[in-house]
């Protein structure tokens, strides 16, 4: 009788690791386009939709590129988090503190020219996302508090607070009680480039996806924070500073979040209101997984991810898919991607059972 | 012999030009803000949309649980560039949006339901649910003995406020002392939720359970305890049959059919529908046996009073739960007043937040 | 608030606790094999669609109930099979599940919104629903609560006296030690992901199946995530896990109830009670008790060459 013998790899196949990733895409579509079978949607032409919907024209690949803003900006800072084994699954309620403390500088200071009211916008939304970040962190240090739970209950805390402030303190006087915040002045939204729908985020995404680079590459914290992943035991061992870059890694996921609120807040709505939610920090779990830590393949995730989201609308519209497969396709992508990555890491024989 | 070919020559062009007006097949949009089964508001504008997909020449398509803002942007232009001919959009928040695409594609009619902004090619509709709200209030009304009707509401926007409050009012027309106490649940869809917060208005006293929810959890929760309930949306009596009294209900059809009409005849224009009874938009349901003849005949007589337009909801004085006069004295509130309701009258017990 | 109150006010909290406290249960069960299953949310859901499923179609709602546990118990497998034959990552797999469950019930379900099923209905005990107080709190429910009492003594029996319970807890604690000394680690972890898959399954049905009798969009609302929450407070020990989950149901009737009575407290401000006071438990739990309860081995993988 024969066996399997799974052996793991000294090093794991670089090229397969594409391929696995492909592999992974191509079973999770066919199984979405087995469902849609069995649901009578025609399966074909409803792959053949998503991929016209999502990149067939410029103006579908601009609206992936504008989705994709936000969703690179929490992959980015949830990646870091999991380099370090840290587990932010807080993306969500960041993101929203994120464009809350954006919406006060906003607010509050609706007259001042936009080269003091945008930066004030950045550095608040940077410091509340952060700090939204930084106490779960802080809970994990002290109190041996587990992150997961406390960044998912963080988020429906952060959730309720902005439901709490735009139906109450923040509730715009014109319009009718609905709850949302006044417009923002034309100082504080961030414009759009030339004459495209895109918004000049696309900027800041550069910008940190440049930085963390190099932070990465060419700092010593960064070197320390590669390292402290592999194996936090010897890390630790060794006198690598594990406190000070849990507390860093969840602050700064934390602050990408918010500036990803912040945009949206800022450039997309123009005002802060309940339906700027729409599930990008769970989105960035799965992109960050699928694109480890490296700033361009998180980019290509996330603009294949927006991508999806985007192929799907057409996909309601033409041929009336409920919203909720959405939701199936991503969850497939990311199992199929796990179980994919088996063959990177192991390689299997066939060996005699004795 | 001249005269009478111009004539039939006159005859069939009329005829061609009534024809392919009638014959031109439209493409009607539709954007909803949640899944069409689970909020009973999508679920209503739907039902509208199925009857005109009935008819002759018509296709129509929809898109659900749009987020406001962006997506809602993306998705109407994306309408808009496939060539649809006219679009609905059923949420506030899709109106600066909707008002975007509106100015790219004049040719196209778009439709936005609760706002207020309009465009030569953007008009705007809604209900007057209030109007059924307050007859059901009569009968929660007339047959509550403790003298407590318990709400189960979802979010404290100005239609659910507005709703509340002719409840009440109408509640207050046959039984002067009864309170309206309300729970927010914050949640457009959460049975489990829903049936918790009316089980907590039972536990206050209720006897009589009304919800601006879309499931007919807090109607299970009555029908447990053997109380009465008011639907909402459809009849609800199915769930819970010995406790349903009636439920105020909406019928998007004419309405939608009316527009496609005129889109389609040309004859459309620019203007803020608000639509209640007299136009069967909305409704109430059959009452259930358990409510006396007396009552219902009532309650029926004043549907017509108000359907005829004898008779307002909204008519002064009415003060609000801190005792302040809001509307004056026979004076009708107006429009926008009633738009932008964010405060309770007086008989309910809870905030608005 | 009235203290009249109270009385129902515990009932209710039993009532609304009885979800959480079959899921986390089921995670307890899991976990102490040293499999981290984060999916409970989606399993949920899963379970709840297919119980209102099958009591539509088969009319029986005790059948109903079982088949919603096995359909927990499937999804569960998938979890299963990424990390114990793929060596997935678990925290990621187990996130990845809630994405998928979720969408597919609310995908699935959709033809079945707004409808009604056959279920479960409060039945008093007959001779304990006459105790003065403590009948409306513990002995006027559904069956399915009177279930869920005998769940964790027997819980606790299994894993402290039964040969099955230690080597399921050894495959937790000290995996390699356990399969040097010839335990099937593997299999028993397979055991704890399947029965606790089974266990949350039968925490969704109860959703659908008794505490209303309805299906819709996001039935659980989070409830997953708290039975997360919940089996850290409960130090992986099936009596605590009843405190912390009557603890919650409590919360949330009791935020309702408040605002039943005419509280001026915003509610988006009484909403955040439940969360708060998650992490509030946790916290202390987690500060004071330097981690004692946590199966040694929780979510990692054994390479299979061990």
């Amino acid at each position: 009788m024969f066996k399997f013998i799974i052996k793991k790899r000294q090093a794991p196949l670089v090229w397969s690791s594409c391929l696995v990733f492909f592999g992974a895409l191509v079973l999770s579509l066919a199984v979405s386009a087995i469902m849609l079978a069995l649901q009578n949607k025609p399966p074909l032409t409803a792959m053949v939709l998503l991929f016209n919907g999502a990149f067939g024209s410029l103006l579908a690949i601009q609206d992936c590129l504008i989705k994709a803003v936000p969703i690179f900006l929490c992959s980015l800072g949830v990646a870091i988090a999991f380099r370090l084994q840290i587990w932010n699954i807080g993306a969500e309620g960041q993101y929203v503190l994120g464009a809350i403390g954006a919406t006060w500088v906003a607010l509050r200071f609706p007259d001042l020219p936009w080269f003091v009211v945008l930066p004030g916008m950045l550095a608040m939304a940077f410091i509340a996302g952060g700090l939204w970040g930084l106490i779960p962190a802080v809970l994990k240090l002290y109190m041996r508090a587990n992150e997961i739970i406390v960044t998912l209950m963080f988020n429906y805390l952060a959730i309720l607070f902005l439901d709490y402030l735009v139906y109450g303190p923040w509730k715009d006087p014109v319009s009718f009680g609905f709850p949302m915040t006044r417009e923002f002045s034309t100082s504080a939204i961030v414009g759009k480039i030339g004459h495209t729908q895109l918004n000049w985020g696309i900027i800041l995404c550069i910008f940190s996806g440049v930085a963390i680079w190099i932070f990465f590459k060419y700092t010593r914290l960064g070197y320390e924070l590669k390292a402290s992943g592999e194996n936090i035991k010897a890390a630790r061992y060794a006198g690598l500073p594990y406190h000070r870059l849990v507390m860093l890694v969840l602050f700064l996921s934390g602050a990408l979040a918010g500036w990803a609120g912040f945009l949206e807040a800022s450039s997309t709505i123009n005002r802060l209101q309940p339906s700027i939610v729409v599930g990008y920090g769970y989105t960035a779990i799965v992109v960050a997984w699928l694109a480890r830590l490296n700033p361009i393949s998180i980019g290509i995730a996330s603009f294949l991810l927006a991508g999806l989201r985007v192929g799907l609308e057409h996909l309601q519209l033409d041929l009336q898919v409920p919203a909720a497969f959405g939701g199936i396709m991503e969850g497939l992508i990311l199992l199929t991607v796990l179980a994919g990555s088996f063959f990177v890491d192991y390689r299997i024989s066939l060996g005699k059972k004795s | 012999m001249r005269r009478a070919m111009f004539f039939w020559v006159f005859i069939c062009v009329f005829a061609w030009g009534v024809a392919s007006a009638a014959d031109t097949p439209m493409k009607v949009g539709f954007v909803y803000v949640s899944p069409i089964g689970d909020a009973g508001w999508s679920y209503a504008h739907d039902q509208g949309r199925l009857d005109i997909e009935a008819m002759d020449g018509v296709t129509t398509s929809f898109v659900e649980a749009v987020p406001e803002g962006p997506d809602s942007e993306r998705v109407m232009l994306n309408m808009a560039r496939k060539n649809y001919n006219l679009i609905f959009a059923t949420s506030y928040g899709y109106m600066d949006p909707m008002l975007k695409v509106a100015k790219q594609f004049p040719d196209i009619v778009f439709m936005h339901c609760s706002g207020f902004k309009t465009a030569k090619n953007m008009g705007n509709y809604f209900g007057r649910m209030y109007q059924a709200r307050y007859l059901s209030g009569m009968v929660a009304g007339a047959m509550t003995k403790s003298k407590i009707l318990g709400y189960v509401a979802a979010f404290p926007i100005p239609e659910v406020i507005r709703g509340i409050n002719a409840f009440a009012l109408g509640a207050q027309s046959m039984n002067p002392d009864v309170k309206v106490r309300v729970v927010w649940t914050k949640t457009w869809y959460d049975p489990a939720t829903e049936k918790e917060a009316a089980k907590s208005l039972l536990d206050v006293g209720a006897d009589v359970i009304a919800q601006h929810q879309d499931s007919p959890a807090p109607q299970e929760a009555a029908q447990e305890k053997g109380v009465y309930s008011v639907g909402y949306n459809s009849d609800m009596s199915k769930f819970a049959p010995k406790s349903h009294l009636c439920a105020p209900i909406w019928n998007w059809s004419p309405f939608y059919k009316e527009m496609m009409e005129k889109v389609q005849q040309g004859t459309w224009k620019s203007k803020s529908y608000w639509y209640g009874l007299e136009h069967g938009i909305v409704d109430i349901t059959p009452m259930g046996s358990m409510v006396p003849e007396a009552v219902q005949k009532r309650v029926l007589a004043k549907k017509d009073e108000i359907a005829s337009g004898k008779a307002k909801v909204f008519v002064g004085p009415i003060k609000d739960q801190s005792g302040k006069l809001r509307i004056a004295k026979d004076t009708p509130a107006n429009d926008r007043e009633l738009l932008g309701m964010t405060w309770f009258v007086e008989g309910v017990v809870g905030t608005t937040q | 608030m009235n203290p009249e109150l109270l009385i129902p006010l515990l009932a209710a909290a039993v009532q609304s606790g009885t979800p959480i406290l079959y899921a986390t249960l089921g995670e307890i069960f899991t976990e102490k094999s040293g499999i981290l299953n984060l999916g409970v949310e989606g399993i949920m859901m899963i379970g709840a669609l297919a119980a209102f499923v099958s009591a539509k179609f088969f009319g029986n709602p005790i059948l109903a109930f079982l088949i919603g546990g096995c359909a927990g118990a499937f999804l569960a497998g998938i979890h299963g099979l990424v990390c114990l034959n793929f060596q997935g990552n678990q925290v990621v797999s187990g996130l990845a599940l809630t994405i998928l469950g979720v969408g597919l019930a609310n995908y699935l379900g959709t033809p079945f919104i707004g409808q009604a099923a056959p279920g479960f209905s409060p039945t008093p005990l007959p001779v304990l629903s006459k105790i003065p107080i403590l009948a409306p709190v513990f002995f006027n429910h559904d069956p399915l609560v009177y279930t869920a009492y005998l769940i964790p003594p027997a819980m606790w029996a299994f894993f402290r006296y039964t040969r099955w319970g230690m080597g399921m807890r050894a495959a937790g604690e000290y995996p390699r030690a356990a399969s040097a000394a010839g335990l099937r680690v593997t299999g028993y972890r397979w055991a704890g992901v399947l029965v606790g898959g089974y266990l949350v399954g039968l925490g969704g049905a109860y959703l659908s199946l008794a505490y209303t009798h309805l299906w819709t969009n996001g039935l659980s609302a989070g409830r997953g995530w708290i039975a997360i929450a919940l089996v850290i407070f409960a130090f992986w020990h099936p009596g605590r896990a009843v405190i912390g989950a009557y603890l919650f149901g409590g919360v949330m009737a009791f935020q309702l109830r408040l605002q039943a009575s005419g509280t001026h407290i915003p509610s988006s401000l009484l909403l955040m009670l439940p969360y708060a006071l998650t992490v509030m438990v946790l916290v202390l739990s987690s500060w004071k008790r330097q981690g004692t309860g946590v199966p040694s081995a929780l979510g990692i993988n054994i390479e299979p060459s061990e």
